[in-house]
């Protein structure tokens, strides 16, 4: 029994034992890291006296800080306000004045001179100039660099302008002069001050230029991931599945499958890697055409006109000390955002860069808006489609007052539109249309543009809606001017002998608030390349497509008389006043030019071409004949745009319940069917 | 044919339920400033906090608790419960052997006391250094005393940039693309003679690294942290010795060179000439300044930062509507220069009512603090209530660039005129200050009131509302700042994952009133790419090689690919399907889901894809070739044949579905339709809620669901293009479901 006890007092006590060696182990063991896991999450301390700490700045040292004179610009380091006098340029807004060139000249400064002269703030007057540009050439001499140059004035107010790097700048005394120069490199470039220029190809285009090469929106399947930009100008692909560092020559041996294409001058892939060296700015331009997405590593460049395009949102500016990580991010990428980069780059290629003019008059207008403070262009009219040049920044400087961006703003149009009629040189009262308009129902006033010969009627029909008459100056480019009569954002654009019935203006209206930067219009042109002249013809032939819409019965934006009337060359509005057709051509090319679509054709009632006889321009029969002057206008204004603008569209927007079998009681627009 | 189509024109009656609204994943945006829901790591960490310390102090209330969450702790409940029984045994037993138990019994309960004891150790060696590091006061901060030769670093690289002077390398890959912020431990510097160099610590810096701890960005893991934050107070240059702080920040840890260290400041240089960036020596280190010049503002690699008030903590100030206010023009600084004084007393005497010029107040009042009292004349105003009367308000320089009262004025909703040459703007690299300020340089400070006066009045009202939306966002709080800093810092590294201009610029109500469309850029896709059909098939093989051969006769067709959703049959061999001149390929699914019509699959190649069912017939080659020709033109639209309409219905209260012939149409059915197939992409991997769960439960409505999101992405209408013949449609019938699914989903579309 004793021993029996004895046993299990010793079998308890070792049992508590092991019970206590048990805990303590492990705990033991745990002890060190159980330290380091508790300092884990600690962060920075919450003080007991937290509240009773002083804040940063005594209680009245933010109110005076002592008073301060106004210091005076520091010599070399200017900014706009201290080297820049914009108050110069207060009156007439900016008037550029461009130091005419001396002795032969190489082209492309022919083409940046060029260019400025035909820019709407160009003036011939250096007394009136508020800014004065001096184009350097890249093959001036260094001994010549410093010409004579009356108004010089320590460089005030003056642009000194390069698109090639040119030995002048650096030897030039810049003075207070601001430098546009192509792709300056971070550390001389003033922000603010100078522009950065793109560094454009020696054969870069005047006007127009190549379109972007982007075809579709997604990337095509199968198209390489990454090209590489290579030294000697050509582009290399890279497959999906290379492993790692394409541009580091340490890794040389690690790629996968690549192919090399020495020709082609144009990248075909997703992302296009372009190394940071300042040469390699020229690849920059090539993959915006090409719609590849520039994969920028460490650039010591300026980007193009950095100040007011985001390129966060077209390019990606990476570190190229981290190839496997932007590797990564780039296979990574969501397919939404490579999308909207993609877009992005190619619309900033067609609205700034394609051509040497769109390079020049976007420097200006960086210009213009740094002068014009408040009422410049906001950055979403700079960033998205069609851009700052295309969209004025006189005209308004709320998007929503524009045609193109409804859908950014969560707006949309006005809902009434104004009818304006034109009476030409020998047009009767046009009595009958102005009822038909008068009763549609969105119609808030009737404009009379009157430029008739005769005298205008003393008294006009009684309308439910405000009528106004206008006196026209005879001319054919007068109806599009910018009235400031008309007050809605849709205009209804008439002829005194276009017929149209009420129901079609309606419908006509409701889809124009669907496509409001579109013209919208009812009898339409297409316009076609004519081999045997070598040149573009039109005619208003029935068939299968069209490209233009007749502005004698169409609706369009108020913004596209602005646009007309600001924005297009003095020459081409001089050659559309020659003949009305050509007015008509001369809108449709410069709204397909702005939207890159074509216009929009609605039904039109067959009865009303008996009324009046169709204006056919080229009909087959004359076309083998010499054309009249007056019609060869389309190939004098493609030249003028440098390219032809126009599209084609096949087809036309209907009702929805047009010509189904169902009762003419249920449709809408019941009166477009029949009379 | 006829060509015609039907266009539906978005009409304000008819839209409402296709919001053109809100692009489709709104709820993953950031919105910086914006008080942040706690992180993950802060929740889950928060209550672990407090029971260490409250173990730390009482040991054996923790037993039990311990033993509920250990497995180590059930075998010593288990001894516990033993010799809980123990003692009950020991009357039974001999007087002799109960000496012996007791000895034994308190030995092993000694033992146990003991391990209890022992195992808490570590835990309240822990705690009580936790609580005196949570719960401790500032004044008890170790000392360092900083020997008088101890290295000072160089002045600040003016050439610096982000790929010279940081080091990328730190940051290394971060699945997450954000970076890792340490703050180092707070202690004392004092110089060699006992002279502290600086005050600890101030109220605002303080708040400002809790607001890094409490981000996202914060580790306190030294090794992988990629940019460093020194907790040696620099905010105000006043209240630091510069040589011993330089020396401060030298002897840090990790400082070498001041790579990676980021440094705060707010009010830099001292009298008499006021630099304009921090004094201090810092190197390489990243400075966010308030008060920048364009000289000593390192583009891209410093930040500028606001100069905080504190009057936005002290003072309650309601958000008051953009539009005219009493004033036009207003001067609330009390410390401006002399010359800039007779220009605002000559603007002043110009405008008369328009213009009011404060000061200070001669003779302050019962104890109203002088911050908080300007005065015009006799007349006093409160401080800032006062901003809210005037439609702008100047912001002059002072002796400094930066100025405080700019974040009073943007919070008033006064648009600040800025009156500082030189001035780098804060937070300038992403925010535009064009839509919320007007700059206007020195020398034109006389026509300021006439360069106000021709902005127009929206302009003005919506740069009131930006100038409210920015004081929000990134004026209104220590943390606010702090963030934004980061977030910049952040998006440099990270640039593939950068914020947006919208995202940092654009105010709430506009940022869900837009709709950014994703096809945005004008384009007509070549006629010669053609289009993929995909038809979703069952069983119905007859059936489906009839639309098989009808749409093979489509000159555009490209590519034919075939859904089979029946896993239990295998689909019909080579042999037998019709010969036809394009590609065709059976694509055999893991499971019956609807979804499949809009998976994106590899075998699209084209970028227009044609759903069509495996009953539609009825179509001709001319009808197909013509939607395609339709949708090239439209390319980010659903374009199909037959259309349908939602109404809504206000006897039900909810969304209704019409099919019958109408006036207009709002969706397209996806048993013909064409659309990009970035849609594919969409529905399948971004669409909202569970909707994409729910249409395969029910096997229904996908129609529905793809026009959903086609509008919702879009903003823009379908369009219809008229059929010849009538449309016999299957799904027609199912009515119930189909408007029982649209209130679900109109739930769902954030309008």
């Amino acid at each position: 029994m004793q021993s029996w006890r004895r046993k299990s007092l010793w079998l308890a006590l070792s049992a508590s034992w092991l019970l206590i060696l048990l805990r303590v182990f492990p705990v033991l063991r745990l002890a060190e890291p159980a330290r380091r896991q508790a300092g884990a999450p600690q962060g920075w301390p919450r003080w007991l006296d937290a509240e009773l700490l002083q804040s940063f700045s005594q209680p009245g040292e933010l109110l005076e800080d002592g008073p301060q004179p106004p210091q005076a610009p520091r010599g070399g380091s200017c900014y706009r306000g201290a080297c820049f006098d914009a108050s110069r340029c207060r009156g007439g807004g900016l008037k550029v004045f461009v130091y005419p060139a001396v002795g032969p000249i190489s082209e492309t400064p022919r083409k940046v001179l060029t260019s400025i002269e035909g820019s709407r703030y160009h003036t011939a007057s250096a007394a009136e100039a508020c800014l004065l540009i001096l184009v350097l050439s890249p093959d001036t001499p260094a001994g010549e660099c410093h010409p004579e140059l009356p108004q010089w004035d320590g460089g005030k107010n003056h642009l000194v302008l390069s698109l090639h790097p040119a030995p002048c700048l650096r030897i030039f005394q810049l003075g207070q002069a601001m430098v546009a120069e192509a792709s300056p490199t971070m550390d001389t470039f003033r922000p603010g001050f100078d522009v950065a220029l793109p560094l454009l190809p020696e054969a870069h285009p005047l006007r127009g230029g190549a379109l972007g090469q982007l075809q579709q929106h997604s990337p095509l399947p199968g198209v390489a991931l990454i090209a590489m930009a290579e030294e000697r100008g050509g582009w290399r692909t890279v497959g999906t599945n290379f492993s790692a560092c394409p541009w580091d020559g340490r890794c040389e041996q690690d790629h996968g499958p690549k192919q090399t294409h020495p020709r082609a001058t144009l990248p075909n892939a997703t992302f296009c890697l372009i190394p940071g060296r300042n040469p390699d700015a020229l690849h920059f331009l090539q993959a915006l055409q090409a719609g590849c997405i520039p994969v920028l590593l460490s650039p010591r460049w300026e980007l193009p006109f950095s100040e007011v395009i985001d390129w966060t949102k077209a390019a990606v500016v990476a570190d190229e000390r981290l190839p496997l990580q932007v590797l990564a991010a780039l296979q990574e990428m969501p397919l939404t955002r490579v999308l909207a980069l993609r877009q992005q780059a190619q619309f900033l290629w067609d609205a700034y860069f394609s051509s040497v003019e769109k390079v020049i008059h976007t420097t200006l207008e960086i210009i213009q808006d740094r002068v014009s403070g408040a009422s410049a262009h906001p950055s979403l009219l700079w960033n998205s489609p069609p851009g700052a040049l295309l969209a004025l920044s006189t005209f308004s400087t709320s998007p929503s007052d524009f045609p193109f961006y409804h859908l950014q703003q969560g707006s949309r149009p006005l809902g009434r539109f104004s009818a304006l009629i034109w009476v030409g040189a020998l047009g009767q009262p046009p009595l009958k249309l102005i009822q038909a308009v008068a009763g549609a129902q969105h119609c808030a006033q009737i404009l009379v543009l009157w430029s008739s010969k005769k005298p205008p009627p003393p008294r006009w029909p009684e309308t439910a809606v405000p009528l106004t008459v206008l006196d026209g100056h005879r001319k054919a480019s007068d109806r599009f001017l910018p009235y400031s009569a008309i007050s809605t954002d849709a205009i209804l654009s008439l002829d005194a002998h276009s017929s149209l019935s009420t129901s079609e203006v309606d419908f006509a209206f409701m889809v124009w608030q669907s496509f409001p930067e579109r013209m919208v219009g009812f009898l339409t042109w297409s316009h076609f390349w004519d081999e045997t002249q070598g040149g573009w013809g039109y005619t208003g032939e029935r068939a299968n497509e069209f490209s233009m819409v007749l502005t004698s019965a169409a609706f369009y934006h108020r913004y596209y008389h602005t646009l007309f009337t600001h924005s297009l060359p003095k020459a081409l509005r001089t050659l559309a006043d020659e003949s009305p057709p050509c007015v008509e051509v001369l809108m449709n090319f410069l709204v397909a030019a702005v939207t890159k679509l074509p216009p929009i054709k609605v039904p039109y009632g067959p009865w009303h071409q008996e009324a009046k006889p169709p204006l056919v321009p080229g009909s087959p029969r004359l076309r083998s004949e010499p054309r009249p002057a007056a019609q060869d206008c389309i190939n004098q204004m493609a030249a003028g745009f440098g390219h032809m603008p126009l599209v084609s569209s096949r087809l036309r927007l209907d009702p929805v319940l047009f010509k189904d079998p169902v009762s003419v009681l249920r449709k809408k627009y019941r009166s477009l069917e029949k009379p | 044919m006829r060509g015609a189509l039907g266009v539906r024109p978005p009409s304000p009656v008819a839209c409402p339920g296709l919001p053109p609204l809100v692009p489709a994943l709104p709820a993953q945006r950031w919105r910086p400033g914006a008080p942040r829901h706690p992180t993950r790591a802060a929740v889950a960490r928060a209550p672990r906090h407090e029971p260490v310390t409250k173990r730390g102090a009482q040991p054996e209330a923790a037993v039990a608790e311990e033993c509920e969450e250990e497995a180590v702790g059930v075998i010593m409940c288990a001894s516990v419960k033993y010799n809980i029984r123990g003692p009950a045994l020991i009357p039974r037993m001999k007087t002799k052997h109960r000496i012996y138990y007791i000895t034994l019994f308190s030995i092993v309960l000694l033992g146990l006391i003991a391990t209890g004891m022992f195992q808490f150790w570590p835990h309240s060696i822990e705690s009580s250094g936790d609580w005196s590091v949570e719960k401790r006061s500032v004044r008890d901060v170790p000392l360092v005393r900083l020997p008088a030769d101890s290295p000072v670093p160089e002045r600040g690289d003016l050439s610096c940039r982000m790929h010279t002077c940081f080091d990328v390398y730190r940051c290394g890959f971060n699945p997450k693309n954000k970076i890792k912020v340490y703050i180092y431990p707070l202690k004392k510097y004092v110089g060699e003679a006992g002279v502290p160099v600086s005050s600890t610590i101030s109220r605002e810096y303080n708040e400002l690294l809790t607001a890094i701890s409490d981000s996202d960005y914060y580790t306190d893991d030294v090794t992988r942290a990629c940019l460093f934050v020194p907790s040696i107070d620099l905010l105000n240059q006043n209240s630091l010795r510069v040589k011993e702080t330089a020396q401060a920040l030298a002897q840090l840890s990790r400082w070498d060179r001041g790579t990676n260290h980021l440094l705060f400041n707010m009010l830099p240089g001292g009298p008499p000439d006021y630099n304009t960036a921090l004094d201090v020596p810092r190197d390489r280190a990243l400075l966010a300044g308030g008060g920048f010049s364009t000289w000593t503002y390192r583009q891209g690699y410093d930040v500028s930062i606001p100069v905080y008030s504190p009057l936005s903590a002290e003072v309650d100030l309601p958000e008051k509507g953009p539009g005219p206010r009493r004033y036009f023009l207003l001067s609330s600084q009390v410390a401006l220069h002399p010359e800039y004084r007779e220009d605002l007393a000559a603007l002043q005497a110009r405008h008369g009512e328009a213009v009011l010029v404060l000061d200070k107040c001669s003779n302050l009042s019962e104890g109203v603090p002088a911050a908080r009292r300007r005065c015009h004349q006799q007349q006093a105003f409160d401080y800032p209530q006062v901003l809210q009367e005037a439609t702008f308000c100047m912001v002059l320089r002072g002796a400094r660039l930066g100025q405080a009262v700019l974040s009073d004025v943007l919070r008033a909703g006064c648009v600040p005129v800025i009156i500082a040459d030189s001035y780098v703007l804060p937070f300038s690299e992403v925010l535009d200050w064009k839509r919320a300020s007007v700059v206007v340089p020195e020398e034109k400070m006389s026509d300021v009131y006439s360069i106000l006066q021709s902005i127009p009045r929206r302009q003005i009202e919506e740069m009131q509302r930006q100038a409210r939306w920015f004081w929000e966002a990134y004026f209104q709080s220590i943390k606010a700042i702090a963030l934004a800093t980061l977030q910049i810092i952040n998006d440099r590294i990270y640039p593939y994952a950068a914020i947006s201009y919208e995202d940092w610029n654009d105010p709430p109500a506009v940022k869900w009133g837009s709709v950014s469309n994703p096809l945005f850029l004008p384009l007509i896709p070549p006629q010669s790419q053609g289009f993929t059909a995909i038809v979703l098939t069952y069983d119905r093989v007859e059936s489906l090689f009839r639309v098989i051969t009808e749409v093979s006769k489509v000159p555009s067709l490209s590519k034919l690919l075939v859904v089979w959703n029946n896993q239990n049959k295998n689909p019909p061999e080579d042999s037998l399907w019709p010969k036809i001149r394009v590609p065709l390929k059976v694509v055999r699914t893991a499971e019956n889901k609807l979804s499949n019509r809009f998976f994106p699959y590899d075998e699209i190649e084209t970028e227009a894809v044609l759903a069509i069912d495996d009953d539609i017939i009825m179509l001709t080659s001319d009808e197909l070739q013509f939607g395609y020709e339709v949708w090239r033109e439209f390319p980010d639209r659903l374009v199909g044949y037959p259309g349908r309409l939602h109404l809504w219905d206000h006897e039900m209260n909810k969304w209704k579905y019409e099919s019958e012939w109408t006036n207009e149409v709002s969706m397209v059915l996806t048993g013909a339709a064409f659309y990009h197939k970035y849609f594919n992409y969409l529905y399948t991997y971004k669409m909202p809620g569970d909707i994409k769960n729910w249409v395969d439960a029910h096997m229904n409505c996908e129609d529905i669901a793809m026009n959903f999101l086609v509008a919702n992405v879009t903003g823009k209408a379908v369009i219809k293009v008229t059929p010849r013949k009538k449309f016999k449609c299957p799904e027609c019938t199912a009515i119930d479901g189909l408007s029982l699914d649209q209130t679900h989903m109109v739930e769902r579309s954030p309008a």
